[in-house]
């Protein structure tokens, strides 16, 4: 009892007598007792149960998003790394944890950094799920003054941001992203480790992208010492990122900060993505121009041939830009301008009619189609249009604003949207259940933003994605060869992005290309497409075996 | 005694401030606010500012609230423990009812009785730590003889209370100043703390104690500016950590009370 500090109320008693001696006013006794019920129904009566739940009834939580919050809060004592892999609700565990902090009354300044595009997304679910009055920061805002504020890490850190920033006591703070705090010399990480703060929660679901040291940034801003100091850390266990796998007393340190949920074991599986590659052939005057431009290029460089095969695979227009620049350069000249004769006689693009046609089969469900080309995507609008569908465009680019008006508008009045970028980061489409890959990134990174776009956290039936290559062309090269062979739809592409940086691949789409140009014939690159599969194949069930033991769940 | 039943709980803070139920069915309240409720609840401030500076009545707004999940097509406001509403009306309440004054109405009186008074205290008491958690007490003291009562509120919810003075009573003076039967009441409350074991003020001290050594491992010979570093830690493990426990009183009042 001599360590516990007392608070007493002192005020009340002195209120009440004053009251009394004036012969003010008093509360009826209905509405007093009401008071009293208020309390009885807001308090927490145990220090075990979330009682934020009693409070959210309207949000369906996963079994692993409550079992993560009671983890952080019981557990970590509110300084914790939520690592779940993309899609399984971290927002929704930080929300949870925000909101039983809050109902207790353990904290009530909260400053939330997040990347600058998932500002207003914040806000609204923060506001609109859990009812946590959450501001995005304005120009001319005090960070004083405000409880509850939303920023980019980016402006936090500006002059006199960040002053003001710094001299205020902080009794949370979450990062969202936080995988970019893993360098401890940036000035980013510098300012958390600055920051005052009680509690702390640092989303990431790629805790370690390259080098152990990672993780050792990430911790230390939680709890520094927990793995030593930077040096002991280094000399313990070197800076492979594989040790967290063999080494058992590591992994048991980490996973008294971090919680890290997988597809795997949880629940969210139930939903299965269900994949279809849809072949289209050219017609014959499409193949012709194929065939042509593919000979008719050969003194250009491999990017420049590859790109423009691959354009005339999505649309004539996003080719006949290409050309057309082309064109402009006096040495290509020669060589390009009959070529842009040509593909102005082509008829409507074979994939574009299939499209038309599938849509048609899904009649009253909502359509995504993505494409990696601008011109491509102004070309099926249109080419929707003139068959009375309805359609929305979507860019990476659009500002925030934006991207939730086109969201509402694919929500409530269109059946299709057309997004070139996945917008990476940013919009969430579960409402939706069908995607449309029109052609292929060729950088799986993206394919997965794409896929999880809409299979996701709140996704409630199967997900169909249907998978366009045009037959005998170099998309149906890398469809066959490479990501059917190696499961690329099935499996969740972190599992690929763990493969890659163990084979030291930092960038597929760059090495995919350094295929095709160190090739002297199609036949070679085919062969080395299928070695590259192989190996991925390989490496990912050398790397499933030992997942078993790795789990740091 | 906590809410169970939000619809009651709703028209009873309604009809407490005098607004009149429209409707009210199938989990459906529809409510035509008072000047003073629309002030309260309804945050337009402007409109209220504006019609009194043009010297005009203003018209108070009506509230449909929904209190049954599953009604659908229904026009009004979901409201639900957790709802920005309903922590509105809490929250009104919080501030609004701490004090008050009642009587014991006692049916069939002819003769002319005495009404003891007594100092009733609804008390929260927090205890914060690795973790937290809340208690809450009602207690009443006569002001008379000094006698104590537990669970007061439960008590007072059997009998009838008003808060004018019934016809054939009268009230006896307090003998205990309010200050000290506060005191009093207060010295139970510590003593009931005091005696508790605390364990998981133990278990807060330990952890505490342990993560300041952790502290101590990731600093070698800190330089200046890493020793003002490691200062702030310490001191943020210590909010963290540091047992503590609140005593608040919740609300409370006189209460003219027959025998008990």
């Amino acid at each position: 009892m001599k360590n516990i500090k007392l608070e007493t109320d002192k005020q009340f008693i002195k209120e009440l007598d004053e009251k009394v001696n004036r012969e003010e006013t008093f509360s009826s006794w209905d509405l007093f007792s009401m008071a009293y019920q208020t309390e009885l129904t807001n308090i927490s009566p145990n220090f075990g149960e979330l009682h934020a739940l009693n409070y959210l009834s309207h949000i369906d939580f996963l079994p692993h998003q409550v079992e993560t919050a009671k983890q952080a809060i019981q557990d970590m004592n509110g300084r914790a790394i939520l690592a779940d892999e993309v899609g399984l609700g971290k927002t929704i565990e930080a929300g949870l944890i925000l909101k039983e902090y809050l109902l207790r009354g353990l904290v009530k300044k909260i400053l939330i950094l997040v990347p600058a595009s998932l500002v207003n997304q914040w806000a609204r679910e923060l506001n609109e799920k859990f009812f946590i009055p959450a501001v995005p920061y304005r120009k001319n805002y005090q960070w004083s003054q405000h409880d509850i504020l939303i920023s980019s890490i980016d402006t936090a850190k500006r002059s006199p941001h960040r002053e003001e920033i710094l001299d205020i006591d902080y009794d949370l703070i979450l990062i969202d992203e936080a995988h970019k705090l893993k360098n401890h010399q940036t000035q980013n990480y510098k300012l958390v480790r600055a920051l005052k703060k009680k509690y702390c929660l640092l989303l990431t679901a790629t805790p370690i992208q390259n080098h152990l040291i990672e993780i050792f940034n990430l911790v230390s801003i939680l709890k520094p010492g927990h793995l030593g100091s930077y040096d002991s850390f280094i000399k313990e266990y070197g800076n492979d990122r594989n040790k967290i796998k063999q080494n058992a007393m590591l992994r048991k340190l980490i996973q008294k900060v971090m919680v890290r949920n997988t597809r795997k074991n949880t629940s969210l599986n139930q939903t299965s993505r269900k994949i279809e590659t849809v072949r289209v052939d050219f017609s014959k005057i499409e193949n012709d121009f194929y065939q042509q431009l593919s000979t008719s290029i050969q003194p250009l460089s491999t990017f420049a041939k590859i790109t423009l095969l691959r354009e005339i695979c999505s649309s004539r227009e996003a080719c006949y830009l290409s050309l057309q620049k082309m064109s402009k350069e006096q040495e290509t000249k020669e060589l390009i301008d009959p070529l842009l004769k040509e593909i102005e006689g082509l008829p409507h693009h074979s994939k574009a009619k299939k499209v038309i046609e599938l849509i048609e089969h899904h009649k009253d469900e909502k359509v995504i189609i993505f494409t990696e080309y601008r011109a491509t995507q102004l070309y099926l609008q249109w080419y929707l249009q003139q068959h009375n569908i309805t359609s929305v465009p979507f860019r990476g680019g659009f500002k925030g604003g934006k991207k939730d008006w086109m969201k509402q508008l694919f929500k409530n009045h269109a059946q299709v949207l057309i997004a070139t970028e996945a917008g990476g980061e940013g919009i969430n489409l579960q409402f939706c259940n069908i995607m449309i890959n029109y052609d292929l990134p060729w950088n799986p990174m993206r394919l997965e933003q794409r896929i999880g776009r809409i299979h996701r956290y709140g996704q409630e039936k199967d997900v169909y994605i249907y998978n366009f290559a045009i037959k005998g062309t170099v998309e149906d090269h890398i469809m066959s060869l490479l990501y059917e062979k190696i499961n690329l739809f099935q499996q969740v592409i972190g599992q690929l992005d763990d493969i890659l940086a163990e084979l030291d691949i930092n960038n597929l789409e760059s090495e995919l290309y350094s295929i095709y140009t160190s090739s002297s014939s199609h036949g070679e690159a085919k062969i080395k497409l299928d070695n590259l599969a192989s190996i991925i194949q390989n490496k990912n069930n050398e790397l499933h075996n030992e997942e078993q033991s790795y789990g740091y769940n | 005694m906590a809410i169970t039943n939000l619809n009651q709980f709703l028209s009873d803070f309604f009809i407490a401030h005098k607004c009149r139920l429209i409707s009210n069915q199938n989990g459906v309240l529809t409510i035509q606010l008072t000047e003073e409720m629309d002030r309260a609840l309804m945050n337009r401030p402007f409109y209220w500012h504006y019609i009194k500076k043009m010297g005009q009545v203003g018209e108070p707004q009506t509230l449909t609230l929904i209190t049954d999940q599953g009604t659908s097509g229904k026009q009004g406001e979901l409201i639900h423990f957790g709802s920005p509403r309903l922590q509105q009306i809490m929250e009104h309440l919080k501030i609004n009812e701490r004090f008050t004054k009642a009587y014991q109405n006692l049916a069939d009186v002819t003769t002319n009785t005495a009404l003891h008074p007594w100092l009733l205290l609804n008390i929260k008491v927090t205890y914060v730590g690795k973790l937290q958690k809340d208690e809450v007490f009602s207690l009443g003291l006569n002001l008379i003889n000094g006698m104590m009562k537990s669970q007061m509120m439960e008590y007072l919810y059997k009998i009838n209370l008003q808060n004018t003075i019934p016809d054939f009573c009268y009230t006896i003076s307090p003998l205990i100043k309010l200050k000290s039967g506060y005191k009093r009441i207060e010295s139970v409350i510590k003593n009931y703390i005091e005696n508790q074991e605390h364990k998981w003020a133990d278990e807060s001290i330990a952890k505490l104690e342990e993560d300041i050594e952790l502290l101590k491992l990731f600093y070698i010979n800190p330089s200046e500016e890493e020793e003002k570093q490691m200062k702030k830690e310490i001191h943020e493990i210590k909010t963290r950590y540091e047992p503590q426990i609140n005593i608040s009183i919740i609300n409370g009042g006189i209460f003219y009370l027959h025998h008990l």
